[in-house]
């Protein structure tokens, strides 16, 4: 397993700013993560102000990325990080940029729980969108784990996940086309729901592209439009290399 | 010192007997021979050929001393062979205790009910017990060396550990499957850099928390619809002139205890809201001064009451909500006046200082004994029931006290001495500090002219 070893450098200071880059990235990644959790928990549990104060906090999230986005181009202005560092940083700039947009999908969510609050609740109590809302949950958690750990293996494992997340998008949108051709007065709250689908599958989208930065962070490859499988075909040729 | 000088000696000894015996045989055997030097070269030779292979021999039992046993040598060589094997055994034995002790030690803190984790100084992970493992997700030998809260990400929790106060704990739901409730108390070391963190499930004392709160509010809210239709009808039938004389004393004495009752039910639903709402949601400015004059007012209104003096040293109003302070205020000057006889006096002090503004409110009533001063502000708790219910107290004012007070995130000390008196302080952060032109007079007026 090869690690990106962040502690070759004789300017130390140079390491705790990569170090402390990395941790506030993961740190966005918790944040987002706990809003992911809160409007998904809101929405199921038809708790309006719960759903508002996700919607209202979106701003943290935001302020973090810009924040991070300063220190990164900092670090690339002053210290011309070249290799594993410089695959780092970029990495980073890009997976900012997707925990932001899980940050805005998760504030749609809220909005629309708060919406969805005041109508009255399906039979099933949105059970679709709890299980889809776990499943894209887990993916950002585990995303996030592989960046933490610098594990690209478990990237890929995490990016795989993907299609099942898509599959479940499929299945409520059968079901809630179903919903609105039976009863027309529950197009709104149907469309309202398709769009929280629509929003968490994209979370799911953004969880991947997460886990190909951090394969690229560790391998120096770009896995990006290519077959998961290829990726890991290619890996695992690389490791018996190495061997 | 004396052995060591006296083994020495021994070895030295030994070596030079035998340098001693060979130079004087060689010697001997060079004059029969007629080639001194010849002998001498040649027996030095054959020693020093001695001296080398013993030193090989040595070599490949040090190198090798885990599997083979050691040689067999006379001499020197087989004292220093000799001490090598006992410094060697007895390293292995002690090594062999280490392992045994922290093989056991593992499989004890694997049984511990709560989590442990071993930071070092830069918060990355050195250990963690079984417990921890499951809990946070975490993997052994893997993880080590990483930084803790880059893989245990809840907010709260990196908020805990960058600028927490450690004697304290902070509670975290974990998102997953199940519910599921964490509690992390970080315990730091004397003089070391690694700290200890400690982590329990707090699942259990969370849902029971949670049935409680929802049971004492449906209960209440469920007591206070038939409460007004009996207290109703009571106002309707005292009313009524037509009623016998006999029943009036009854009648009056119902009318007082459904009152009493529908207090206490007002107050336990005012302190189930303050619980279940996070953090104060309406933020207004509160002038604090005119209020507390207002309260003042309200309270010689009264037949009976001490003496009440105001000092306002400051102007200052604070943020928050206008509700929950007014009840602050007034669950402690009530109580104040409720404790104090006649003749006593209650002072109400409010001033603001670089940490913030502060609210105290001192009096010479009957005083509070140091053991029930922890337990003042639990719900129903009461110094002395009789007197209390006398009095017309629930045990709820505190309470609801510290709860309003900790969603303005300010506290409130007490300290009391028995038949001296009382001094109850609220402390309230400079951040919800805001300095506004005073408003007590239009106050005044405002009371004047109701």
């Amino acid at each position: 397993m090869e690690k990106a070893d962040l502690s070759h450098h004789i300017l130390s200071r140079f390491n705790a700013d990569l170090e402390r880059v990395r941790s506030n990235v993961l740190q966005m990644g918790g944040l987002v993560e706990e809003q992911l959790a809160q409007a998904v928990n809101a929405l199921v549990m038809g708790d309006s102000a719960a759903a508002e104060l996700v919607a209202r906090n979106d701003h943290r999230v935001n302020a973090m990325e810009v924040s991070i986005d300063e220190d990164c181009n900092r670090i690339l202005a002053t210290r011309a990080p070249t290799a594993g560092d410089l695959r780092l940083i970029v990495a980073i700039i890009k997976a900012i940029t997707d925990l932001e947009r899980i940050g805005d999908e998760a504030e749609k969510i809220g909005y629309i729980g708060s919406r969805l609050a005041t109508m009255e609740r399906p039979a099933d109590r949105y059970r679709e969108i709890k299980h889809l809302g776990r499943l894209v949950e887990e993916m950002v958690h585990d995303a996030l784990d592989s960046l933490a750990r610098l594990d690209a293996d478990a990237a890929v494992a995490v990016a795989k996940r993907d299609r099942l997340v898509d599959e479940e998008y499929e299945a409520l949108q059968r079901q809630c086309i179903t919903f609105m051709m039976e009863d027309p007065r529950s197009i709104r709250r149907a469309l309202d729901v398709l769009w929280v689908g629509r929003a968490i599958e994209r979370i799911g989208d953004h969880a991947k592209n997460i886990c190909e930065y951090v394969i690229y962070m560790v391998h120096g490859k770009d896995v990006r439009h290519v077959k998961l499988e290829d990726v890991e075909e290619q890996l695992r040729a690389r490791a018996n290399r190495d061997e | 010192m004396k052995l060591i000088e006296s083994r020495m000696s021994e070895t030295t000894w030994q070596i030079a007997l035998r340098l001693t015996l060979l130079t004087s045989s060689a010697v001997l055997v060079g004059l029969i021979v007629g080639h001194i030097a010849a002998a001498l070269a040649i027996v030095f030779a054959g020693y020093l050929f001695f001296q080398l292979r013993n030193l090989l021999i040595l070599d490949r039992w040090v190198r090798f001393r885990s599997v083979l046993s050691p040689p067999d040598i006379g001499g020197p060589w087989g004292d220093v062979i000799a001490v090598i094997a006992r410094i060697y055994r007895r390293k292995q034995f002690h090594k062999q205790r280490v392992v045994a002790l922290l093989r056991e030690f593992r499989r004890l803190t694997d049984g511990m009910p709560d989590g442990a984790l071993l930071l070092g100084e830069h918060n990355e992970l050195l250990w963690f017990n079984y417990k921890a493992e499951r809990w946070l997700h975490l993997r052994r030998k893997r993880d080590f060396g990483i930084r803790i809260e880059n893989l245990v990400r809840y907010p709260a929790f990196v908020q805990y550990l960058e600028h927490g106060d450690y004697t304290q704990s902070v509670t975290v739901a974990l998102s997953g499957e199940q519910e599921q409730w964490l509690s992390f108390h970080m315990v730091r070391a004397e003089g070391s850099s690694q700290r200890l963190l400690i982590i329990r499930d707090m699942t259990r004392e969370m849902r029971m928390e949670a049935m409680r709160k929802d049971f004492v509010a449906n209960a209440s809210h469920e007591l206070r619809s038939p409460l007004t239709v009996i207290s109703g009808y009571l106002d309707a039938l005292a009313d009524d002139a037509a009623l016998d004389k006999m029943w009036r004393e009854p009648l009056e004495e119902m009318r007082r205890q459904s009152e009493r009752m529908r207090t206490l039910v007002e107050e336990l639903l005012q302190l189930s809201r303050l619980e279940s709402v996070r953090g104060p949601h309406e933020e207004q400015r509160v002038d604090v001064p005119g209020l507390l004059a207002l309260l003042r007012k309200e309270v010689l209104a009264h037949e009976h009451h001490p003496e009440i003096r105001l000092h306002i040293d400051s102007h200052a109003c604070l943020m928050g909500s206008e509700a929950e302070l007014q009840s602050v205020f007034t669950n402690l000057i009530s109580n104040a006046v409720k404790y104090t006889p006649e003749t006593g006096t209650v002072d109400i002090r409010w001033w603001h200082d670089e940490q913030g503004a502060h609210l105290s409110v001192i009096d010479t009533g009957i005083g509070i004994s140091q053991e029930h001063l922890p337990r003042l502000t639990e719900r129903f708790y009461r110094v002395d029931q009789g007197r209390s219910r006398k009095l017309g107290g629930f045990g709820l004012g505190l309470s609801i006290v510290k709860h309003a007070l900790q969603r303005h995130g300010a506290t409130l000390t007490i300290s009391s001495e028995e038949g001296k008196g009382s001094n109850f302080t609220c402390h309230f952060q400079i951040t919800r500090v805001v300095h506004e032109s005073p408003r007590t007079l239009e106050a005044d007026n405002l009371f004047v002219m109701k």
